[in-house]
């Protein structure tokens, strides 16, 4: 085949136009730009929850913190009921999640046929896809009536006649209330201390599951004594990033929290947790009023909140953030 | 210690101009003393260089002549990569990693800041150790370094692809294809790919470190021929970890050691009758 | 002369209990597995349950009229359809304006601040932001954009959308530009190219299925949002699309028909909620698929 034009290699005039910088220095400062929108992003929530709910802070003090008043009437609002609903259905939801989701971890890793591990795991994550509204809707129709009719008359009949922690199980099974918005919240969480704790179980070096299994130790041993103990910090990390999603979740608890700014003795009573009761509060809300303020003023205690837990939980995970 | 005996050399001589091997010593063809050629085309001149404060190289003093091919050679972490990437400044990228004295070439110092970095890797390019096509078509490969520079038009632009490939050896492998992706080439041929993508912005200089060592032997002949042919028209530096390699391809070797350049010199003097004992020890395997 | 040092032997090994402890641990570990099984079996069995019920509640309302009417008053024989436009609207927009964004935050943590404080403290600004509570990004953008400017609007719903997805393509633009090879990038700058176009002509491109099924999981993520629409774009029952007033989406058309006491409001949100499901799975297996054909 006859060679093509064949080209000087080393002309010394070569008709090169030369290369200009200024394409780098728009492009860094361009995605420099982005970097730094994002902190103001931040600092603009802070800020704008403050500034929203200072007239609330400056009304009502510190003691609008555990205040459990809320009479949209009289004016006098306090974050009591809220932050009890809060934390105690996100507490909960936890209490119920981790073991599970422990469960299907460990099955997902030790005891899973290889064929079934990617569709099961699938599965799971799939949970995690799901918008928080269809759990809402889910929790409202499905399991509410469920927890009436069948779960909470059961635990009455059980758990409440227990000494001590008997009262939280009592009171008529309406169904909804502060322990069936911590289930839904639960079986959203789920999936993702789920999936982090099969990421991180893993990740474990095969080294060391062999060398316990070569002294004859069970599956449940290895777990017990060497993954658990690998893992542990990252396994807490997943269990604090799913309480921050639980902390914030709005629409999986309005629907079945039940709306009562009160706090009931029992957990089967109506209660609300700072989401739930923005959410279903503001509607109501003149612009510019002190109910609006509080509102906004909780939103800015509900921050504060998920960014501790969030920040934890970053903290603790961040020997995987390096993978 | 002692050098190999003369009995052990099979002198033969040919052309030099031909550059074939002419000599063997241990069983590696060597060239013969082809007179070098007298016009440098970069002359590096008391360089040192840094990674951070430790000092990987030391008063570097060093010629590259025109059109002929540089072997460097040395154990691991002599320095010979660094020094090589020293040359088209490829340091940049790394915060930490800085070079002082002089890298000449048409008399610009070319590590100083003033000169202009992106053109500097037009004049002197690279082919690496590991084959990196561009996640493109075969054609988008090597017009992609061309339009950084120059403004062709299509037919142009076409005649250049085919040109650079052609002295790569691999049009005819790949004329049928060349709207296709570059990923789907075997290991040699992606590396005659970049040795095709160096090759199409005309550079002066051509660095070439351990071009074959993720090869396989077939392969690795191929690029060596390459070099081969490449020579008349590039100046070449190339870094290999292989004795055999820079006696077969190198017209004057340069053997390195700890961050020094111990010893320069003719192939066929370097691996007949090196002066220095260090080189001595290298090459006969005393250390690697 | 050598000492030798003998085993203490200590009492010999006693099989009984050996074997004794080895059915205790053995019952241990069985027990544990059961419990794990019914674990999974559990999470497997709310998934079918949430599946089973939006299909069977969802079909059972399902019909044209879903798709082709407009949100109208109870017995009216309305459907959705200016949910659904509303929706598609505000997430498209939301996507086209926080991609670019996430992708330049993404590449700047990859390519220019990797270690920096300045880049570690972006990169944690932004993991916070990925798991912030929505409804609080919802009643950002109303102090924002609502309160001064007088009203509910469709632009304030897609700021706040668009809040949500930033931080998820940030992510996922920083991991896949960091598992690209740094010889890739020395052998684009070794032919004399500016670091942008090294970014943004291989870089990028080399990433792009990756980030595409990080945008597809946004995407998933923004299509099902309700909170944050509350307090921006509000929801609106006409068929009015203008963006510089309340604007209707699905999740929020869902919402209030669902807390309403109209049977055929509820059935009209099974319908809705089968359709923003449907739509975020397919998107999510989309997306995975993407990412194995891409590997």
């Amino acid at each position: 085949m006859q060679q093509a034009v064949t080209f000087p290699a080393s002309p010394t005039a070569i008709d090169r136009r030369p290369v200009s910088s200024l394409g780098d220095t728009i492009f860094s400062g361009a995605c420099t730009a982005a970097g730094a929108f994002v902190l103001l992003l931040l600092g603009g929530i802070i800020i704008e929850l403050f500034l929203g709910g200072l007239p609330a802070f400056r009304q009502f003090g510190v003691p609008f913190i555990w205040s459990t008043e809320w009479d949209p009437v009289k004016e006098v609002f306090g974050a009591g009921v809220s932050i009890y609903g809060t934390i105690v259905t996100a507490v909960l939801a936890i209490v119920l999640a981790v073991p599970v989701a422990f469960g299907v971890a460990f099955f997902l890793t030790e005891l899973c046929p290889p064929a079934l591990r990617r569709p099961i795991g699938t599965a799971v994550e799939l949970l995690a896809a799901v918008p928080s509204i269809i759990y809402g809707m889910w929790g409202f129709f499905v399991i509410a009536p469920l927890m009436s009719q069948h779960v909470q008359p059961v635990m009455i009949d059980t758990l409440g006649e227990l000494p001590l922690i008997g009262a939280l199980f009592q009171g008529p099974p309406f169904g909804t209330g502060i322990f069936t918005a911590a289930l839904i919240l639960a079986i959203m969480i789920l999936p993702f201390i789920a999936a982090t704790m099969r990421d991180v179980f893993d990740q474990v070096p095969p080294v060391f599951k062999e060398s316990a299994y070569g002294l004859g130790s069970t599956t449940w041993e290895v777990m017990k004594g060497v993954v658990l103990p690998y893992t542990r910090i990252s396994v807490a990390g997943g269990i604090m990033l799913g309480l921050g999603r639980a902390l914030g979740e709005t629409m999986a608890v309005t629907f079945v929290i039940g709306n009562a700014n009160r706090i009931s003795s029992s957990l089967f009573g109506p209660g609300n947790t700072i989401a739930s009761v923005v959410a279903l509060e503001f509607g109501e809300s003149e612009t510019g009023s002190l109910k609006l303020s509080a509102l906004l003023a909780l939103g800015f205690i509900l921050f504060v909140l998920s960014f501790i837990v969030l920040a934890t939980s970053r903290y603790l995970l961040r020997s995987r953030l390096k993978h | 210690m002692t050098p190999p005996s003369e009995s052990a050399m099979d002198q033969q001589s040919t052309a030099p101009a031909a550059g074939k091997a002419t000599g063997s010593f241990g069983g590696m063809e060597v060239r013969s003393n082809a007179a070098l050629n007298q016009d440098i085309r970069v002359q590096v001149r008391n360089l040192d260089f840094y990674y951070g404060a430790n000092k990987a190289l030391k008063s570097i003093n060093f010629d590259l002549p025109e059109r002929q091919v540089t072997g460097m050679i040395g154990p691991s972490g002599c320095g010979k990569s660094t020094l090589l990437r020293v040359l088209n400044r490829m340091y940049s990228l790394y915060p930490g990693q800085r070079a002082t004295g002089e890298v000449l070439m048409d008399g610009q110092n070319i590590i100083d800041d003033a000169v202009d970095i992106n053109s500097l890797r037009a004049k002197i390019g690279m082919v690496f150790q590991k084959p990196t096509p561009f996640p493109m078509t075969i054609y988008e490969n090597i017009a992609f370094g061309i339009r950084l520079h120059e403004k062709l038009s299509k037919s142009a632009m076409d005649e250049r692809v085919e040109w650079a490939l052609s002295r790569a050896a691999l049009w005819g492998e790949v004329k049928d294809r060349l709207n296709t992706s570059a990923m789907g080439l075997s290991g040699g041929q992606q590396q005659r790919l970049c040795i095709a993508r160096t090759i199409a912005v005309r550079p002066e200089v051509i660095l070439f470190d351990e071009p074959t060592s993720a090869l396989d032997p077939i392969s690795t002949l191929k690029v060596e021929e390459l070099i081969d042919e490449l020579k008349r028209d590039f100046t070449i530096a190339i870094v290999t970890h292989n004795m055999q390699q820079a006696a077969r391809c190198a017209d004057q070797v340069a053997f390195f050691y700890l961050g020094e350049m111990i010893e320069i010199a003719p192939a066929a003097e370097l691996f007949t009758a090196p002066k220095e004992a260090k080189t001595q020890e290298y090459i006969t395997g005393r250390f690697g | 002369m050598s000492a030798t040092t003998e085993i203490p032997l200590g009492p010999v090994k006693d099989p009984a209990i050996a074997a004794a402890l080895g059915r205790r641990r053995k019952r241990s570990d069985a027990l544990v597995r059961t419990l794990s099984l019914i674990a999974t079996a559990i999470g497997l069995v709310f998934l079918a349950s949430i599946l089973v019920t939006l299909f069977l509640k969802g079909f059972g309302a399902m019909n044209l009229s879903v798709f082709t009417h407009v949100t109208k008053p109870p017995g009216s024989d309305g459907g959705l359809l200016n949910a659904i436009i509303g929706s598609l609207i505000q997430v498209s927009l939301a996507t086209v304006i926080g991609t670019p964004i996430g992708m330049l935050v993404g590449t700047y943590l990859a390519e220019y601040a990797r270690g920096s404080t300045f880049g570690n403290i972006v990169r944690f600004v932004s993991d916070i932001l990925l798991s912030a509570p929505s409804i609080l990004i919802g009643l950002f953008v109303y102090q924002l954009m609502v309160l001064p400017f007088g009203g509910f609007s469709g632009w304030a719903g897609v700021v706040a959308l668009a809040i949500i997805i930033i931080p998820i393509v940030v992510r996922t633009t920083e991991d896949m530009l960091t598992l690209i090879p740094n010889t890739l990038r020395e052998a684009v700058i070794g032919l004399g190219s500016p670091k942008w176009k090294m970014i943004v002509l291989v870089c990028w491109r080399s990433a792009m299925s990756g980030i595409i099924t990080g945008v597809l999981l946004g995407i998933a993520r923004i299509a099902g949002e309700t909170a944050p629409l509350l307090f921006t774009s509000l929801g609106n029952n006409a068929a009015q699309y203008a963006l510089n007033a309340p604007m209707p989406s699905l999740p929020i058309t869902i919402y209030s028909y669902a807390g309403s006491p109209f049977q055929d409001w509820i059935e009209l949100a099974w319908a809705g909620a089968l359709i923003i499901t449907l739509a975020v799975l397919l998107l999510n297996v989309l997306a995975r698929s993407l990412l194995r054909s891409g590997k």
